[in-house]
């Protein structure tokens, strides 16, 4: 098992695999608009009263990624999902006596694309080892893994969420990478419980993983939640793991533990079994809230690993080897030491560039991060940074936004609304992605068009946005058209309108002609809810100056 | 042995002259020989004193040591010895999987052990440990190309125990019973 | 015609002077006559006439292979063979047939060598007598000769010697003239002191040179496939088609030269012999001290520089390596299991009951016996106590021979063992550890140090039996320590064992052989 312990590995293994096997197709959103959804530790989910000392949580995580590769870390078998049984393994991955590990460049590559995306300093001399237990899905009697010296160590994760009050203030924080290292993922066990047996599938067995290791840097579900989030992007971006976590490609155990501020460190407890980002800062709030209540009453807290149960929210004790397992590292001896280059320059005499891994060249090759788009588009088109967050967070949002800037005159900054809140407000409801929203970017392009032309009020445009979201394939003019939404803009019309609402309002005509000129606001409202919203806002107001005169 | 030579010379697997001369005029092999054949029924017994008389009949190369250049260390040297406590040999038992099976075996981890701290005599301080003589090597890379798999049948049927396409274990995640249970699991299996 | 080199029963090949398909009958018929030395596990009869009538026709057509087309061969039982039973003695494997085979064996199929059988060793490799294998004890066929006998008085059923080991069966096969080359494994010594015993050249190459993929492991960071034939030369013939990068082992190492002819005439004037004064260790035989003498004159009167050098470390390598040895074999061992391959155990009741039973009847004492002791050497507690400690002591080894050899010193002459052959009741006497610890005092520092190192047989002792010297050279120079040791090989003159009748006689051995090989299983 890649994940650090075998103890911890049934229950996880049981519900996720039997989930991943049986229902491979079951959950294909990645990234769902999620993160305002989630409460940060700030806001307890159980009051706990009379606290004496204040106990907060702190949070490292364990993130096991599964590297995008065609083949194997150590073997040329595929690395594919939802194969028959057994058909992507090699004698190697079976562990046949007299097999070796001959070390995938691609996976050596997306590592160090990884670690350059995070900051990181890559080891130009890394080493292999091995770590033993006994499981069904491990043949070999050990995971090969890099636990000495791994290919990149110290790498800063850069990561930002919405907060505050109004949820809409950007706080950035970061995180601590420890360390990458390369390892083996294990096979996959299906426990027959009817037969009393269990099925070993070594398909996935040997597939490359990247092992991130995050310091405890954070406090709260919200903060571990937004940092797997962004990390997440971020690989997906690279193109280094495909990052979904319900088919386990993105494995993250959370280290928590709570003290109080300038304390050492508390005992902490190892969740495991958490397959959304959402469950992840459940699993964690839940489990600080249950460590302070536990210290609270008394109690002390158990260094255990514990499953966390989506059903019922809860982390539960999973039966744990930790007292007696030691893993017995030792040297992986069929692996001399893996070495990168930083540049052709400094690539020995006789080695074959192709086979070789050179940093510089791989740098040159990253793509525009999240945070350094996040960056250009508020720049470029004067948009809040909150907004850029909700842009590039969500799949395909950027691309939505700019296709609907190409397509309408209107500023940057006033389409921006309509995308961040009307486009995602609506998704979110419905569960749905950017690319399956039933306004295209076009004809969203085409509504905002109407309303800077003076076609239509904002509100009547909010109306219509609405309609076209619940009728595809209506355009904003049909729908204007057939509920009468266009603008009053008939001066006689609107001048009986107009003195109807001053005649009702004598004490507001007063304090305008006596200079208090803010109050015509109010005047201009009333107006518009005679109208349903649709009178010329610029007729209006002179209509009225005029009459207050 | 010196006609034996020449036998093997004569047979002409590029046996130079030179080194039939060489063995021709190596007088200590001949007087081995007729030495040996005489004394041949005395061997076992007088092997020492045999041995002492032919080596002074000879002059030994100067270059090789005549006696042993070192002896085992000795007992007082070496750390007290490790005493193995019975939740040890369980653990390692249950880590590893296979079991002492008797005092024996105990005894024999022990003897180990004890010849394993003669390490404790060699000043190490400041050396860095050497995994492997390929340190200096680096490791070649394997293009991300796929050439295996494809082979479940032939793999499947190198196990015992198969259900379809998957290998079958028993029930996982059990931990071994205790050492007496597991004496007699053990015993029961013997084959 | 069976007790010629790989060179000259080439010759006779090509000449005709016999056919592939004859040498291979009179190979299988050997086999069959020497059955009570208990060298071969598996005899691949059927096979063997096949391969030996495909080279015949090549040899027909005048379209040899090279120069081992038509050759019988015998490989040791750790190296997989394709679709036949590679058990490495053990009943962990006793029904494993592997689907490949490793590259080495490859190689000699390539050449249009003649696979005659998977020879008897040690289980697992572990020893160094071939005598704690599941399928018996090796016998050494100069148990039977007429030397051995007649020095001796000895009883060849009861008082017969051991081959060493642990690739005893190879060097038993190469020795009693069933095939003319055969491959072993050197982790320890284990080719070369099984060649010393039985008067055979044992060549264990640079470690990295020779691939180990399909090489069962004992100690990967040491293994190297060894070679076992009746001369130096033909040593060199088989290193030659042998070495090379195997992309399938990440520690493989481009051979430094395609040359694979050694010179005809060496002149041993310009080089300097190095003698490692620590390889006069307690227990060394005062017979053997006298061929290592008796040598260093050969190459001292020849012109050679012999002087004495010091390799501080050595007495304490064999310690060093029973460490690394045990903890690489902990982990080694762990893939057995009898869940996708190897004996099962009928106990189910859990994942880890299976797996402690299929091991306990898989695995004898000795294997059992270093897996334990191995994992409490990488105990979190240990680790650096013990294991961390003996890869120190391991450079400290290394550093020892690098010091030497840039001094000036081209080789290094040494015993390959402390005395010769020990009858087998003898040799029993004591455990597989204490045993081992002595056999490979003087082989083991070498595969510490990934050094190349040849035995050559040099005397015969006083009871008649192979005294072996060895050989030491610097990392990649095999060649040339090939070349200084065919030298050696002309100027001492060892005898062959068919001058001295024929080994394969023996009165009711076979029968109790059989009995030996039904009562292990």
């Amino acid at each position: 098992m890649a994940a650090s312990s075998v103890a911890a590995s049934e229950l996880l293994q049981h519900m996720n695999k039997h989930i991943s096997i049986f229902y491979p197709k079951a959950s294909c959103v990645i990234r769902r608009i999620s993160t305002s959804s989630l409460r940060c530790c700030s806001q307890p989910q159980l009051k706990v009263k009379s606290a004496p000392q204040q106990l907060v949580g702190v949070v490292g995580l364990e993130v096991h990624a599964q590297i995008n590769s065609n083949t194997k870390l150590f073997s040329g078998s595929s690395v594919r999902f939802s194969a028959p049984p057994n058909s992507l393994v090699s004698p190697f991955d079976a562990t046949l006596p007299g097999t070796l590990p001959v070390l995938n460049i691609r996976c050596v590559e997306a590592a160090v694309m990884t670690a350059l995306a995070l900051n990181c300093t890559i080891n130009r001399k890394s080493l292999f080892d091995r770590k033993h237990y006994f499981y069904a899905d491990l043949p070999a009697g050990y995971q090969i893994t890099q636990q000495r010296r791994p290919i990149a160590v110290d790498g800063l994760l850069a990561y930002s969420f919405l907060g505050g009050k109004k949820r809409n203030q950007v706080i950035k924080k970061s995180v601590s990478i420890k360390q990458i290292q390369l390892e083996q993922d294990s096979g996959k066990s299906l426990h027959d419980d009817l037969r009393s047996q269990t099925l070993i599938d070594l398909n996935r067995a040997g597939v490359g993983l990247m092992e991130l290791v995050m310091e405890p840097d954070m406090s709260c579900g919200e903060e571990a939640a937004a940092a797997v989030g962004e990390l997440q992007l971020i690989l997906q971006t690279l193109g280094t793991c495909q990052g979904n976590m319900s088919e386990g490609q993105l494995r993250v155990d959370a280290n928590v533990s709570v003290h109080e501020p300038g304390e050492p460190l508390g005992i902490r407890t190892e969740v495991k079994n958490i397959n959304s980002i959402r469950y992840l800062a459940r699993a964690i709030d839940y489990e600080i809230q249950r460590q302070i209540a536990v210290l609270q009453r008394g109690g002390t807290v158990q260094s255990e690993t514990r499953a966390f149960d989506s059903k019922s929210g809860e982390t539960v004790p999973m039966r744990d080897k930790e007292g007696l397992q030691d893993y017995r590292f030792m040297p992986e001896p069929n692996l001399p030491p893996l070495i990168v280059y930083e540049d052709n320059a400094s690539l020995p005499t006789g080695i074959d560039a192709c086979q070789a891994v050179v940093v510089q060249k791989i740098r040159e090759a990253l793509p525009e991060l999240p945070a350094v788009k996040r960056e250009r588009l508020v720049q470029a088109y004067g948009i809040l940074p909150e907004h850029s967050l909700t842009l590039v967070n969500e799949e395909g949002l950027v691309e939505y936004f700019e296709a609907v800037l190409r397509a309408t005159k209107k500023e940057p900054r006033k389409v921006i609304g309509w995308v961040t809140n009307d486009l995602v407000g609506h998704l979110k409801q419905q569960d749905m992605s950017v690319t399956q929203s039933p306004i295209s970017p076009k004809a969203l392009a085409e509504l905002l068009e109407l309303q800077e032309t003076g076609h239509i009020s904002s509100s009547a445009a909010r109306r219509v946005f609405q309609e076209m979201w619940r009728s595809p394939g209506k355009t904003a003019a049909q729908i204007i058209q057939e509920q009468d939404l266009g603008l009053v803009s008939d001066t006689s019309q609107l001048h009986s309108i107009c003195q109807k609402v001053l005649d009702a309002h004598p004490d507001v005509v007063n304090a305008i002609k006596s200079g208090n000129k803010k109050v015509l606001n109010k005047l201009m409202g009333l107006v518009q809810r005679e109208t349903k919203g649709r009178a010329d806002p610029v007729l209006v107001r002179r209509i009225i100056e005029e009459k207050t005169s | 042995m010196f006609c034996i030579v020449v036998k093997r010379s004569c047979r002409g697997v590029r046996v130079s002259l030179k080194s039939c001369n060489l063995l021709a005029n190596d007088g200590y092999s001949i007087t081995n020989v007729e030495l040996l054949h005489r004394r041949r029924k005395h061997f076992l017994q007088s092997h020492n004193t045999n041995v002492t008389r032919l080596l002074s009949s000879r002059p030994h190369n100067s270059e090789v040591p005549e006696a042993a250049t070192w002896e085992p260390v000795p007992e007082d040297q070496l750390p007290p010895p490790v005493h193995i406590p019975a939740d040890l040999v369980d653990q390692l038992e249950r880590l590893a999987l296979v079991d002492f099976r008797t005092k024996q075996g105990l005894a024999c981890l022990e003897k180990a052990i004890r010849f394993a701290d003669q390490l404790h005599v060699v000043d190490t301080s400041g050396v860095e440990p050497m995994d492997s003589v390929l340190e200096d090597r680096s490791l070649n890379l394997r293009v991300d190309a796929v050439t295996e798999g494809d082979c479940a049948e032939e793999l499947l049927q190198l196990s015992k125990h198969t259900v379809e396409e998957y290998f079958v274990a028993p029930p996982g995640n059990i931990p071994l019973p205790t050492r007496e249970e597991r004496a007699a699991i053990l015993k029961h299996s013997e084959l | 015609m069976l007790s010629l080199t790989i060179r000259e029963v080439s010759l006779a090949l090509r000449e005709g002077r016999i056919s592939p398909t004859e040498l291979c009958k009179k190979c299988l018929n050997r086999i069959k006559k020497t059955q009570h030395l208990n060298a071969y596990i598996t005899v691949t009869e059927e096979l063997a006439l096949k391969q030996a009538q495909e080279a015949e026709t090549r040899l027909l057509q005048g379209a040899p292979r090279g120069p081992l087309d038509g050759i019988p061969f015998a490989v040791k039982d750790n190296f997989c063979t394709e679709n036949i039973k590679t058990t490495c003695a053990s009943r962990m494997l006793k029904d494993y047939s592997p689907p490949f085979n490793a590259t080495v064996v490859q190689k000699l199929l390539d050449q249009g060598a003649v696979l005659m059988g998977k020879v008897n060793m040690d289980e697992f490799a572990m020893g160094a007598g071939s005598t704690d294998g599941a399928f018996g004890p090796v016998r050494n066929p100069w148990s039977y000769a007429a030397s051995y006998r007649e020095q001796t008085g000895a009883m060849p059923d009861s008082d017969w010697v051991i081959t060493g080991g642990s690739s005893g069966g190879s060097a038993a096969a190469v020795a009693s003239l069933t095939s003319y080359l055969a491959l072993g494994s050197d982790t320890g010594g284990s080719t070369r002191n099984p060649g010393a015993l039985c008067g055979v050249v044992a060549l264990k190459p640079t470690y990295g040179l020779l691939s180990r993929h399909g090489l069962i492991p004992l100690v990967n960071s040491m293994d190297v496939p060894g070679i076992v034939t009746r001369s130096v030369s033909d040593a060199a013939i088989v290193l030659g088609i042998l070495e090379g990068l195997d992309i399938k082992d990440s520690t493989t190492i481009p051979a430094p030269s395609s040359l694979t002819e050694l010179p005809e005439q060496f002149d041993v004037k310009n080089i300097c012999v190095g003698i490692p004064k620590e390889y006069h260790a307690p227990g060394l035989s005062e017979e053997t001290v006298a061929q290592w003498s008796r040598v260093a004159d050969m190459f001292e009167k020849a012109g050679a520089r012999v002087k004495q050098v010091s390799l501080p470390h050595t007495q304490y390598s064999i310690v060093c390596y029973h460490v690394l040895c045990t903890t690489e074999v902990a982990s080694n061992m762990a893939r057995f299991d009898g869940l996708e391959y190897g004996h099962r155990s009928e106990v189910d009741s859990s994942t880890e009951a299976m797996y402690a039973s299929s091991r306990h009847e898989g695995f004898n004492d000795v294997v059992r016996g270093r897996i334990l002791s191995g994992n409490y050497f990488l105990l979190k507690q240990n680790y650096e106590h013990y294991f961390l400690k003996a890869q120190q002591v391991r450079r400290l080894i290394a550093e020892d021979f690098k010091h030497v050899f840039s001094s000036g010193v081209d080789v290094l002459l040494t015993p390959t063992t402390l005395t010769d052959a020990a009858r087998y009741s003898d040799f029993t006497q004591e455990d597989n550890r204490t045993r081992s610890t002595q056999e490979d005092v003087f082989t083991q520092p070498v595969n510490m140090a990934g050094l190349p190192a040849v035995s050559v047989p040099t005397a015969l002792s006083r009871r008649g039996l192979p005294i072996g010297l060895q050989l030491i050279g610097p990392a990649l120079q095999d060649r040339k320590l090939l070349s200084v040791a065919q030298w050696m090989e002309q100027s001492v003159g060892f005898p062959s064992i068919s001058d001295y009748g024929d080994s394969s006689k023996s009165r009711n051995d076979t029968e109790k052989s059989k009995r030996e090989r039904t009562s292990a299983l």
